[in-house]
């Protein structure tokens, strides 16, 4: 390696040499008042954010609630799962796109080169097991020795997510390992479902009980698992094949570009090529209607639409299951507003994955020209996948919640909030999932709102607030298409926040409103 | 009804300031084959751009099929336009993309197969386009603008990442396209393909 200026020396594996020359060359040196600047920012963030975080933990002083455990659980190994499974998406070992294309294939130490992602992951991993503590915490509750209870619901937290990412590490340097991570996530897919149909019950109550001495040992057993899986994946780190390397740091690359320029939609775009580019796929006919008669045009067009999801059959079970997702936090205790955001916000989510063909266009309008049909017809014909998945996955998360809310009505076991239970949807009984499919056209024209929308708009002014200044291209980014779904959505909004008695009228006004919105879009289509 | 498919006059564009185009007139006969040629920057692109409407001129009037070039469904029903390769959709196969052109243009010029050997595709029919070789990608757009009816088509350097071996057929299939009464504008740095049509250059000189 030569380069100059201090540099020549850098070739016996001084990585830190080479890193200090890049960072002289790049950035100012941080002065005495930045690093001033720095503490006092440190402190006030400690002084702020102190009390509150101790009068949540004060607050969790409380013994566990036995019918929430299952539930609050089954969340935690979700969240856990879908962190390992975001942690194997993105490397998770990876580099800035210049060390990987410079420093990557040199004769530097590879250890070395990749010290300071490593470090990185650990403490994302931290921060993500301190949650996950508090989260187990407010689950078990601390009946008595609310200090060693907080300390070890933190360190099985961060024992659990650390060790997690270590074993992601290793599954990008060997196929064995990635075995294990898979088993893993599986295992906690695996937990969730067996707590969530209150199987455990038994055992999380002697979890949450369990003596100071007990608790010491089994916290203790995760650290030490934890640290030895820390431990072998920096031994690994070097042993990391430099192919994987490279295409998950071109992949993070593109990802923090994206992010940099804050238009998030070109990460689905990099996932989505992602995925297509390692399939083997066999064509297949396009629908045709027996002669004389043939597919209508846009109908045609927005089969590309079906035919794509039809070929995603893991993340299809995954949206069937996730529909179970609010009546788990039901049973969890989450408040009424909270599953009505839950409900809503998932059927959009839902339903936007049935628009690729719309953002495609959107965003490059070329093959629409190509193809030449009208883009109101088209998006009409596109409309009707987002609102058949939105309205089954919204008809099933609704009857899931009337279905826990009935249970717990009768047998104490369900939905809770601030400690008292509440008859969500007892009162509708099992007219709730009609809300479903009167709601799916205004979320369709919601999700193709989403799709269509153009890139974060930086132009706009910054506003100033006491919280510090709010850029309002992203908000608007962020809230073009929910918007219009949360206008069609309303009356299913209000039913679900104020659980009416008579469900007949919202449902009415949701079936007239939700109509008139995806009108009203598709004539404003241009 | 319109005697020439394509009548530009006094076409002037300026982009950030500088002039692209200045004072070009032209006119493009239904059968024709025009050829604009020139280097880099001399405003080709930017021509079929306003011919497809899509490139606000700043003086004088465009006028295709006796009518301004406009961005609907009824302009692109009749006018094939390939500029860069489009954005292929998530999930279809190079075959399934020239499926469904097919399946939307019902009185296609050919079938998905006779278009997958013409453009030696077969073998990477089930291939997505993006884990195609860039020429193929460009053949693959090559077929789906000829796959399906039009009475124009605009060809932004359709050359592009083909060998040379296939830029002959090219030119062959676009003499063809013109002998069954279509219409054919492109831009282009190949001398086989501008040979087989009239040249002109974006200054308004004929070459």
């Amino acid at each position: 390696m030569t380069g100059g200026d201090g540099v020549t020396g850098a070739s016996g594996g001084d990585v830190r040499t080479l890193r200090a020359y890049v960072r002289s060359r790049t950035r100012t040196p941080a002065s005495l008042m930045d690093r001033y600047v720095s503490v006092f920012c440190l402190l006030m963030l400690i002084a702020v954010a102190g009390r509150p975080v101790s009068g949540v933990l004060a607050s969790l002083a409380v013994p566990g609630e036995p019918a929430r455990m299952g539930a609050g659980v089954a969340l935690l190994a979700l969240a856990l799962a879908g962190f390992l499974a975001a942690a194997r998406g993105a490397g998770p070992v990876l580099l800035p796109g210049a060390d990987a294309s410079w420093l990557l294939l040199s004769p530097l130490n590879r250890r070395h080169v990749l010290a300071r992602s490593a470090r990185l992951l650990l403490g994302v991993a931290a921060v993500a097991g301190l949650l996950l503590g508090i989260g187990l915490l407010a689950v078990l509750g601390a009946p008595d020795q609310l200090v060693w209870r907080v300390l070890g619901a933190l360190v099985v937290g961060v024992a659990a997510a650390v060790g997690g990412m270590a074993l992601a590490v290793l599954g990008q340097a060997s196929e064995s390992w990635r075995v294990w991570l898979t088993g893993g996530m599986a295992l906690l897919l695996a937990l969730a479902v067996v707590a969530v149909t209150g199987q455990l019950r038994a055992v999380l109550a002697v979890a949450a009980s369990a003596p100071l001495p007990t608790l010491t040992a089994a916290v203790s057993g995760a650290a030490v698992l934890s640290g030895l899986l820390v431990r072998q994946a920096w031994a690994t780190l070097d042993r990391i094949p430099t192919r994987t390397l490279v295409t998950s740091s071109t992949r993070a690359g593109h990802v923090a570009s994206a992010a940099m320029s804050l238009d998030p939609g070109a990460l689905t775009w990099i996932a989505e090529d992602n995925h297509w580019r390692a399939r083997k796929l066999a064509s297949r006919r396009w629908p045709s209607l027996p002669a004389p008669l043939s597919l209508p045009a846009p109908f045609a067009l927005a089969w590309q639409d079906w035919r794509r999801l039809a070929r995603r059959r893991g993340r299809l079970a995954a949206v069937a299951g996730s529909a179970a997702l609010p009546a788990v936090l039901a049973q969890a205790g989450g408040p009424p507003v909270v599953l009505g955001l839950a409900v809503l916000g998932g059927a959009l989510a839902v339903a936007s994955l049935g628009t690729s063909g719309a953002r495609r266009d959107a965003d490059n309008p070329a093959l629409a020209r190509l193809i030449g049909v009208g883009r109101r017809q088209a998006l009409a014909a596109r409309a009707a996948l987002p609102a058949l998945l939105a309205g089954t996955w919204a008809a099933v998360a609704l009857a899931g919640l009337t279905l826990v809310s009935g249970v717990g009505a009768g047998a104490g076991v369900g939905v809770w909030a601030n400690g008292a239970p509440i008859d969500l949807m007892v009162s509708g009984g099992a007219a709730w999932w009609w809300f479903g499919p009167l709601a799916a056209p205004a979320l369709a024209a919601g999700a193709l709102r989403m799709a269509r929308r153009p890139p974060v708009d930086h132009s706009m002014p910054v506003i100033d607030t006491p919280g510090g200044a709010v850029p309002t291209g992203p908000l608007f980014w962020a809230a073009t298409g929910p918007d219009l779904a949360l206008l069609g959505c309303l009356p299913t909004a209000a039913a679900l926040a104020s659980q009416p008695t008579a469900l007949a009228p919202f449902l009415v006004a949701q079936a007239v409103l939700s109509v008139l919105v995806l009108l009203g879009f598709l004539m404003r289509a241009e | 009804m319109y005697d020439s498919i394509i009548g530009v006059s006094a076409l002037t564009v300026e982009l950030g300031g500088n002039p692209v185009l200045r004072d070009l007139s032209l006119s493009v006969a239904p059968g024709e084959i025009v050829a604009v040629v020139g280097p880099n920057g001399s405003g080709k692109s930017t021509l079929l751009r306003c011919l497809a409407g899509l490139q606000p001129v700043t003086a004088g009037e465009v006028r295709v099929f006796g009518r301004a070039p406009a961005d609907d469904a009824a302009f692109w029903g009749r006018v094939a336009l390939l500029g860069d390769e489009p954005a292929w959709y998530p999930g279809l196969t190079a075959r399934e993309h020239l499926e469904l052109m097919g399946a939307v243009h019902t009185r296609a010029r050919m079938t998905v197969d006779a278009a997958l050997e013409l453009f030696a595709l077969e073998e990477r029919a089930d291939a997505p386009p993006l884990n195609l070789s860039t020429g193929q990608r460009q053949r693959l757009s090559l077929a789906a603008t000829l796959l399906r009816p039009s009475t124009l088509l605009l060809l932004d350097e359709p050359e592009r990442g083909l060998d040379k071996g296939f830029r002959a057929e090219l030119a062959d299939l676009l003499t063809e396209y013109a002998d069954e009464g279509g219409t054919v504008v492109m831009a282009t740095h190949d001398q086989g393909l501008a040979a087989i049509g009239r040249q002109i250059a974006p200054s308004g000189v004929t070459a």
